[in-house]
């Protein structure tokens, strides 16, 4: 019963930092229709960036992630500029393969810099277990995440309720012919989601750069994530995000603990795309656009 | 320059090269046994550039975990070759151990093809993507069977220049496969399912059966040349013989020659050949090549859609109009024409937000 | 006389919305209907339901006789039913002659055969039928540089290779220049009054299908509003009250989102 107990309170917190991590993927793909292949890598990115500040300067990780979501915020700015406005209109196709390489540039880059050796990023003030009575511990590490994670959501739902840039993006996302016309400037508002969402991925990282191994070619199992996540969720749903994280985090937590010897990483991205073969084997239809191809007159 | 020189040239250029190739081992110092091992490597990439074009340049279902075939190949054969596995501890000769590879790998690509293919574009590459990830892992963990992640040993009996040949062979067998196929009904199916599937569908293809029975050829060839690999390098282990780059390869090789035709993924591949060695020269560069490749990759996509097959066609096509036109009167008056009727036809075609244009799921409103 | 087309109790749903809440239509051999109705009337799903590109929740569809209502679209290509699209599905890439060729899986279907090259028959059907549209210059050139008018021209010609008892014409004459129109009217006519091949048209446009309909069925709202002549339509109040409102404003009468 312990264990059980353990292995739920586990999955919270996998599901914590999941929301956190997969939230960036989600609102890119729900608004601009772009998939973020490089997701996995500013992920890392953000991890090294917090690696980097503990190493050199002492500064903890939770009090490196909001510069570290400023200057990303900038750099996501900068990119989309650059390079991911030019895919939007195109096949999608397009997208994906400049966010491969993207991605290929950027893990490559960082083994260049700071090597492909594996990164241990500690942390003093995280240290350390909250205690549930006997039954179960859950280390300090994970709840620092989930409460920020908790925040983030509030905080991004309340913005995209309330505000009048928040509104933008959700008429944006929904149909971004009206949006236009209504006097929305899409170019700047697409700029503006892009780079939130690339700050917000990038905390994400450097926040679990504590928990997860940090190496520079560790992003694709988080990007599987984030695609089954969404997938499971719905495009750019905050709400739905929460809860098919935290589904997988329970999931893979109970794997982790109930599944007899391997180690918990290769079953875990065993579970993640297990769940994804068993959706499309119960949902046949498909995930998105139905059985069929969706084409929107330029495929 | 028309199109009947631009052929010539080509198979020239080719046959040349083919004849290199086979001269090779007989080169003294230039054909010894470790450029026979690089070499064989790189006709293997071919080969998996040419196999992940039927799927993905002709189909258009851009597979970016097919690097997942090779290594289930490989493994088929490091398993089946090795006594390192508990539970298949016998010792098979090559050739049965190949052909079983070759059939088990077609098998779980029409499995995994029946499912994956329900998904379209994007959704079915990062699909791809995940069965690749997948799949390593299963390997580590089915220990008794995979010996995990300490890998494979396969006795070293091999005659390097017979080993050449033979590869040489099959890939040289694979070029004429994919010529072929693209000619017959199937490749035109093929074709149609990527320029439009649904209209596809509607003019009587079996889209599912052929796009899956294409898929399943893909994962067979590349599984074999997995196996091959595996043979020849008498070590395996989940790390070298799942790996991403080999996607990457038959990507970028098949993007930069042209997606979907015959010799793209030859003349991609090449090129990245060349291209690499001069990188690999240059001391300062040597830690940077994959990140150049990225480079070369976005631009390619960016700017050069086509690759260069699409170049050397534009050049073909416009220099053929050209003549066209400017020789007769009507040919002007008709080009005039035909450009006044365009420019009704490209703002319903070309801009994907005019809601008449928008795919007709609903009655009115954009999907 | 045999019903060529045959559909009843149509009903689609997408979670809560109904788009086709029950619709009974039909044509009958060397008829043309036209079938019309605002925005968001349900019209283009039901012609997705009639050509299988979607699947009916409640319903039968007969073609010729036999129950399709289950069946795939290539299923039904091959039984006599073809269909050209709103959004122009030609194979960009490929040459006029070729997406003739391309549109064609009739007569031997078996998997070996596909692995042929296109037969001679083929070829030569193909031929006709671009000649008989008029494209006979473009013959070779490559879909994509084809204007607006001329690849509805090929659009109908493929979906006239599998020599088909039905044809489902979906808003063929949008985008199309005004001369272009006269000429596809002209081909649609010939084909139906010479060789006997029905139609069902939707349309926008209410003169097209004035011009060449005997019979218009008008849908509202996910449910069949009228169907008669196409003047008894043009002059049903009902008919004009959905289309152009009280106020006489036009357009209006679409909520249908």
């Amino acid at each position: 019963m312990d264990t059980l107990v353990q292995a739920l309170i586990n999955g919270i917190a996998v599901g914590g930092f999941l929301t956190l991590m997969v939230l960036g993927f989600s609102i890119i793909w729900g608004v601009m229709g772009v998939i973020n292949f490089a997701h996995g890598e500013f992920i890392m990115v953000g991890a090294y960036m917090a690696w980097y500040a503990r190493s050199e300067w002492g500064v903890e990780p939770l009090y490196s992630a909001l510069p570290i979501f400023l200057i990303m915020f900038v750099v996501g700015f900068v990119l989309q500029k650059l390079v991911v406005n030019k895919v939007i209109d195109r096949p999608h196709l397009v997208s994906l393969l400049v966010m491969f390489a993207v991605s290929i540039i950027m893990s490559n880059s960082v083994k260049l810099i700071a090597g492909a050796d594996f990164r241990r990023v500690n942390s003093d003030i995280q240290r350390g277990f909250w205690e549930l009575g006997d039954i179960a511990t859950i280390p300090r590490k994970h709840t620092v995440v989930l409460v920020v994670a908790i925040i983030v959501l509030v905080a991004l739902q309340t913005f995209l309720q309330k505000t009048r840039l928040g509104k933008s993006i959700r008429a944006a996302a929904q149909n971004r012919e009206a949006a236009q016309i209504v006097g929305i400037d899409i170019k700047w508002v697409y700029a503006f989601t892009f780079a939130l969402c690339i700050g917000i991925t990038a905390m994400s990282g450097a926040l679990t750069s504590t928990i997860i191994p940090v190496f520079p070619f560790m992003g694709p199992p988080w990007a599987l994530r984030a695609f089954v996540i969404t997938a499971l969720s719905g495009l750019g749903s905050v709400k739905g995000t929460l809860g098919a994280a935290m589904f997988l985090g329970l999931l893979e937590s109970l794997v982790a603990t109930y599944a007899p010897g391997s180690s918990g990483s290769q079953l875990a991205v065993i579970t993640a795309f297990g769940l994804l073969v068993v959706t499309l084997v119960l949902r046949p239809q498909g995930l998105f656009g139905g059985l069929r191809p969706v084409d929107a007159g330029g495929h | 320059m028309n199109k009947a020189v631009f052929k010539t040239i080509g198979l020239v250029l080719a046959a040349l090269l083919v004849a290199m190739l086979f001269f090779l081992p007989m080169l003294g110092h230039y054909g010894n046994d470790s450029t026979l091992f690089t070499v064989t490597l790189l006709l293997a990439s071919v080969g998996t550039a040419i196999s992940w074009n039927l799927t993905g340049g002709f189909t258009g279902y851009v597979d970016f975990g097919h690097a997942v075939w090779w290594g289930i190949g490989a493994y088929t054969t490091g398993v089946l070759m090795s006594n390192e596995s508990e539970w298949i501890p016998q010792q098979w000769p090559l050739v049965p151990a190949l052909i079983v590879s070759m059939f088990f790998t077609a098998l779980v690509a029409n499995l995994v093809g029946r499912l994956t293919m329900r998904l379209s574009g994007p959704y079915f590459s990062i699909a791809m993507l995940g069965f690749f990830v997948f799949f390593r892992e299963v390997v580590r963990v089915v220990g008794p069977l995979t010996n995990r992640g300490i890998g494979l040993t396969i006795k070293p009996v091999i005659n390097r220049p017979l080993w050449y040949y033979i590869t040489l062979i099959f890939v040289l067998f694979l070029v004429y496969l994919s010529w072929w196929l693209r000619r017959t009904r199937f490749g035109a199916s093929l074709i149609a399912i990527r320029e439009d599937e649904i209209g596809a569908e509607m003019r009587g293809i079996d889209t599912t059966r052929n796009k899956v029975m294409v898929f399943t050829l893909s994962g067979a060839i590349t599984g074999l040349l997995g196996g091959m690999w595996a043979y020849q390098n008498t070590f395996l282990d989940p790390d070298i013989a799942f790996v991403e780059v080999r996607t990457i390869d038959a990507v970028m090789g098949t993007m930069l020659g042209g997606l979907g035709t015959v010799a793209g993924p030859i003349i991609g591949m090449v090129f990245l050949f060349v291209l690499r060695e001069l990188l690999w020269t240059q001391e300062s560069l040597l830690q940077t090549h994959l990140i150049v490749q990225g480079l070369l990759l976005g631009a390619v996509v960016l700017y050069l859609p086509k690759g260069l097959m699409g170049l050397v066609r534009g050049e073909v096509a416009f220099l053929d109009r050209f003549r066209e036109r400017s020789s007769t009167f009507d040919g002007m008056e008709s080009a005039v024409l035909e450009a006044q009727e365009s420019s009704i036809s490209d703002s319903e075609n070309e801009h994907p937000n005019d809601p008449v244009a928008m795919h007709p799921t609903w009655d009115g409103r954009t999907s | 006389m045999t019903r060529v087309l045959e559909a009843s109790g149509i009903v689609r749903r997408f979670g809560g919305l109904t788009a086709v809440g029950g619709v009974d239509i039909h044509v009958d051999a060397g008829e043309m209907v036209g079938l019309i109705g605002p925005n968001g009337s349900g019209k283009t799903t039901l012609f997705d339901c009639l050509s299988r590109v979607q699947t009916i929740d409640e319903g039968s569809i007969m073609l010729n006789g036999t129950d399709i209502s289950k069946m795939q679209p290539h299923q039904v290509a091959h039984i006599g039913l073809s269909r050209t699209f709103q959004v122009l599905r030609v194979y960009r890439e490929l040459t006029v002659l070729e997406n003739m060729e391309l549109s064609v899986q009739w007569g031997d279907i078996s998997l070996l055969s596909s692995f042929r090259k296109p037969t001679k028959e083929t070829t030569e059907r193909a031929d006709r039928l671009i000649d008989f549209l008029l494209l006979s210059r473009l013959r070779d050139q490559q879909a994509s540089s084809l204007s607006g008018g001329q690849r509805r021209l090929l659009e109908l010609g493929m979906a006239l290779m599998s020599d088909p008892s039905i044809v489902l014409l979906d808003e063929a004459m949008s985008g199309v220049n005004p001369s272009l129109v006269e000429q596809i009217k002209d081909r649609i006519r010939i084909l139906n009054q010479e060789q006997g091949v029905s139609f069902l048209l939707v349309e926008h446009d209410i003169r097209f299908v004035k011009d060449l309909c005997d019979r218009v069925v008008v849908l509202n709202y996910g449910e069949k509003l009228a169907e008669g002549a196409p003047d008894e339509i043009m002059e049903n109040e009902a008919v004009i009250e959905a289309y152009f409102g009280d106020d006489g404003t036009e357009g209006a009468g679409d909520a249908g989102n």
